[in-house]
């Protein structure tokens, strides 16, 4: 079975890379694809959160689970203000 | 945009990502000076510019200590608990403050950054104590060929530290390493190789709270975005696969030096007295 700390490193690297490829193609496709690029890089380390909450949730921790989703919903909270 | 200006950043990206990896200084304080005060760049934008490198820079580094499980993952969520509604809030007021308040802070930041680089990082003085919410941890030293165990001291001191660290990331733009790795290594007795890494992870998503104020807010500039993040991400890569991390106590002075002539800079750019 693949570790967890695999998983994460993987999504990490993929992340990267693929805002990295999106935000090259955008100099030439244009100010959306840009905006696409930047939001892949900004939710790279969020989908990290999302995947240690998997974690603790598969090992059965439920408080680390608990105060995971704390974390993962103040992230939320935070996208969707508007002031 | 320009050409000439999509090189230089990129260029500068690459050495600030080189040089933040080689020093653990992450490189969102040299993009941030290097987007005011050498480009001009009004500091929210700036702030906006950093947070995105900052991210960039610690995924990069991220997949490396992850895999060789040095993050404490635990550690790092009940420490977000606090960090990350700080970033939030801190992100929140920067955008109603004005530039030169920033700066002002910026400057200040910059003054703890030096004092910060000039003390070292305290060595494994390892302290085990009651571990009653489970956040202590252990890691393989590849160096004594030993696992390393230890528990986190002084939590609730730890914790209003991380909180006041998210306001400041979401402030002044940086994801706050320079924050973090002390608050774990000098105050809760984390080994320095678990602060370094489980920080690494912390900074990347309070880096990214803040960065997603900016971001729906519009501050952040797309075109300067391209190669901001790639240099970083390049850079970032040579630091941490060619480079060797160092320890040479002439570079942290070095490096002290030249943070407190940028805070005095800085200084003086908040109270008018820079114009250009």
């Amino acid at each position: 079975m693949v570790s967890a700390e695999t998983t994460i490193s993987w999504v990490l690297r993929i992340g990267v890379l693929l805002s990295a490829i999106t935000l090259i193609a955008g100099v030439s496709l244009g100010e959306p694809i840009l905006w696409l690029g930047a939001l892949i890089l900004i939710l790279t380390p969020f989908l990290r959160v999302f995947f240690a909450a998997l974690y603790f949730l598969l090992h059965k921790d439920m408080r680390f689970f608990v105060i995971t989703l704390y974390v993962i919903l103040i992230l939320v909270i935070g996208s969707l203000l508007k002031f | 945009m320009e050409f000439m200006l999509f090189l230089l950043i990129l260029l500068f990206g690459i050495f600030a990502g080189a040089l933040g990896a080689t020093l653990g200084l992450g490189g969102g304080i040299l993009m941030l000076l290097f987007f005011t005060l050498a480009l001009n760049i009004p500091i929210h934008r700036a702030v906006a510019l950093s947070l995105l490198a900052v991210i960039a820079s610690s995924s990069m580094a991220g997949s490396v200590y992850v895999r060789d499980k040095m993050t404490n993952i635990r550690l790092a969520m009940v420490l977000e608990t606090c960090t990350v509604p700080g970033a939030v809030l801190g992100a929140f007021l920067a955008l109603t403050m004005p530039g030169r308040y920033i700066e002002a802070i910026l400057a200040a930041v910059l003054i703890y950054a030096a004092i910060i680089s000039f003390r070292q990082a305290k060595s494994e003085k390892i302290i085990l104590c009651e571990d009653r919410l489970g956040i202590g941890g252990e890691y393989y030293d590849e160096a004594k060929k030993t696992t390393v165990r230890y528990s986190a001291d002084r939590l609730k001191t730890g914790l209003f530290a991380s909180f006041l660290a998210g306001i400041v990331s979401g402030v002044v733009g940086i994801g706050g390493g320079i924050i973090k790795v002390p608050i774990m290594n000098f105050i809760m007795k984390i080994p320095i190789k678990a602060s370094a890494a489980t920080s690494n992870f912390m900074v990347g998503v309070t880096a990214a709270a803040s960065a997603v104020v900016y971001f729906s807010k519009g501050v952040l500039d797309l075109q300067m975005s391209v190669p901001n993040v790639l240099g970083i991400m390049v850079g970032a890569y040579i630091g941490t696969r060619l480079l060797a991390q160092t320890q040479s106590p002439y570079l942290r002075i070095l490096l002290g030096l030249v943070l407190l002539f940028f805070s005095f800079v800085m200084f003086l750019k908040a109270g008018g007295a820079l114009v250009w």
